[in-house]
């Protein structure tokens, strides 16, 4: 994915904003690995333009795919047991269950600053580097190229 | 006396079983193993401040309990998480529930309230998988309420008795 279309609009609001500034600093693809996430929210508190956002649902599929050995794998695994079929799709959540719920990313909305990649304690949100073709790349001190896209 | 000097949550709160059941999925089974072969059981996590005092009043007063029921006492409700009910169920209990104070009467301000809604996001998560939802319930009481303690038992026994045996695999 190049960058985000908001991405993209930030960067042709600041003037220069990408002069000195290497591809996937402003600017990555943001990609989410719901299996590690346990739902504390960092990346939503983190992020600057309400692109991760905490849901009122909660899908139990994600519980099943946890790691073992982690607390949300262990959950899993007492349910696993006494499960009579595959879960059978998201519930709302009761209001002070405040880590069980989905973490919703709009890509559309997300700048691609990384705040979230950065918040989050688990690996969950991974930042990729966009591909430096799709972002205008000038030396340090140096005026922009012109060149780019 | 030989008090340590600094006394370890464990010397503090000798019963406090909670620990080891959450921590390395060591059994709740030493929790239900005293029940017969074949019998249903009923672990009852409860409140030190409030509903395991009346327990222990029920106790002391000869009143007759179900005989599924199992006690394991807690500082507060809201230590109680969703792994613990559910690994109660998973190790062989056919149903769960915790007894707390009475709403706004928490000694610890909220605790009940976080537990009624981890027993409500558990009751969703069975009912998700095909299991009966009222396996797990929650019951509010005050500690001199000892009637409405064996009421409660009496009633989640009787609930219990009407569903099948927890399978697991
Ligand atoms: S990269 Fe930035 S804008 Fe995009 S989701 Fe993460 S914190 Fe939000
Ligand atoms: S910071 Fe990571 S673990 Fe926490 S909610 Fe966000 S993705 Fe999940």
């Amino acid at each position: 994915m190049p960058l985000s279309a908001r991405g993209r609009q930030v960067a042709g609001e600041l003037r220069g904003a990408t002069s000195g500034v290497s591809a996937g600093v402003l600017g990555c693809e943001v990609v989410r690995h719901d299996e590690l996430c346990v739902g504390c929210g960092r990346c939503v508190s983190a992020c600057p333009t309400g692109a991760m956002r905490q849901d009122d649902w909660f899908d139990p599929a994600q519980l099943f795919s946890a790691p073992a050995g982690t607390g949300r794998g262990a959950l899993a695994a007492a349910l696993r047991r006494i499960a009579r079929h595959e879960p059978s799709g998201p519930f709302r959540v009761p209001d002070r269950i405040r880590t069980f719920r989905g973490i919703l990313f709009s890509a559309d909305l997300c700048a691609g600053c990384g705040a979230c990649v950065r918040a989050c304690p688990t690996g969950a949100v991974e930042a990729l580097p966009v591909p430096v073709g799709d972002v205008e790349v000038a030396p340090r001190g140096l005026a922009p190229a012109g060149a780019g896209r | 006396m030989n008090v340590p000097a600094v006394a370890t949550p464990e010397a503090r709160f000798p019963q406090h079983r909670v620990p080891e059941i959450s921590a390395s999925g060591v059994p709740v089974s030493e929790v239900i193993a005293d029940s017969a072969d074949g019998e249903r059981s009923i672990v009852a996590f409860l409140c030190r401040e409030c509903a395991y005092s009346a327990a222990d009043a029920a106790g002391n007063a000869r009143t007759s309990l179900p005989p599924t029921i199992r006690t394991i006492m807690v500082p507060c409700t809201g230590r109680v998480s969703p792994l613990h009910l559910l690994a109660a169920l998973a190790e062989g209990a056919d149903g769960v529930y915790v007894g707390g104070c009475l709403e706004g009467q928490c000694h610890y301000r909220e605790g009940n309230f976080h537990a009624l809604d981890r027993v409500a996001f558990v009751r969703r998560l069975l009912e998700s998988v095909g299991v009966e939802p009222e396996r797990a319930a929650m019951f509010t009481m005050s500690a001199a309420d000892t009637p409405r303690f064996v009421a409660t038992a009496r009633g989640m026994d009787a609930t219990i008795s009407r569903l099948p045996r927890l399978p697991r695999s």
